[in-house]
């Protein structure tokens, strides 16, 4: 298979997966379909020659986040009822409006650039291996991230901090 | 496989996110729809660092800090989630009417 061909497959998958995300009715399906856009997504990582993010993509993402939230979904949704909340045919209509109206301009503002966009050519090759990524990561001179890293970290700890505060039981917001 | 394409991809992505956010009605729906939309920007970000950096690391590292502020975001909105779900029970967004003052 060429390359095109690949990319036109994994595009299409992409997107199939995450349009059956935003319809399908049951939440349950819909997080298990968003695994799988994510799953094609780490595929597509991986074609541009990304390892690691792939892989982050794959731990972070499938591994934390969406089982997060299938485990939330399953706490509180109560799946066996149908219809718990019926979509709006009005709210579908307006929605798919606004939607393709912002596609429809962000298309057109792409095709608009001369000579469409264009890279510089070559391909970046090599750039995505472990040992380059980590160092850039850590590195305290003008081409490292460190503050960046270390920002994130102390964002991660608060809102972990606070998500375990506002879940505590016994708490009522609005009394 | 083209810039070109795989910027129309991630905008296709974000159309579909924004679809979500518009006609989900529960607030797991929704939130799942965001991720989609943080997927569509990891998308963009991987591939102009593969067709165009010159600096290529820098555009692999980008996704990493979008994931972790996804992952703090998504740890937040579910523990509001939880919280929402014991005192009223429901999560319709139509419903949830306790800050429109």
């Amino acid at each position: 298979m060429s390359a095109d061909s690949a990319f036109y497959f994994t595009a299409g998958l992409i997107t199939l997966f995450s349009l059956l995300v935003v319809t399908v009715p049951n939440l349950l399906h819909a997080a298990l379909a968003l695994i799988a856009s994510f799953f094609v997504t780490a595929a597509f990582y991986l074609m541009c020659s990304m390892e690691f993010v792939a892989l982050a993509q794959i731990m972070v993402y499938i591994g934390g986040v969406v089982i997060l939230m299938v485990i939330t979904i399953l706490l509180t949704a109560q799946l066996g009822a149908k219809n718990l909340f019926p979509k709006t045919m009005g709210q579908r209509i307006w929605g798919f409006m606004a939607c393709s109206a912002l596609g429809a301009s962000m298309f057109a503002a792409i095709s608009r650039v001369e000579g469409g966009i264009v890279g510089k050519g070559i391909p970046a090759t090599g750039s995505g291996d472990l040992e380059t990524l980590g160092r850039r990561l850590l590195e305290s001179d003008a081409d490292g991230f460190l503050v960046p890293f270390e920002l994130i970290s102390i964002l991660l700890l608060t809102a972990l901090l606070g998500a375990v505060v506002v879940a505590r039981k016994g708490q009522r917001i609005n009394k | 496989m083209t810039l070109q394409n795989c910027i129309y991809l991630s905008t296709i992505l974000f159309c579909i996110g924004i679809y979500g956010v518009l006609t989900r009605r529960n607030l797991i729906g929704i939130l799942l729809s965001i991720e989609i939309i943080l997927n569509a920007a990891n998308i963009n970000f991987i591939a102009f660092s593969h067709f165009s950096a010159s600096d290529a690391a820098a555009g692999s590292i980008f996704p990493i800090f979008v994931m972790a502020v996804s992952a703090s975001e998504m740890a937040v909105a579910l523990a509001i989630i939880i919280s929402l779900y014991r005192q009223s029970n429901n999560l319709d967004s139509r419903l949830l009417r306790s800050l429109h003052g």
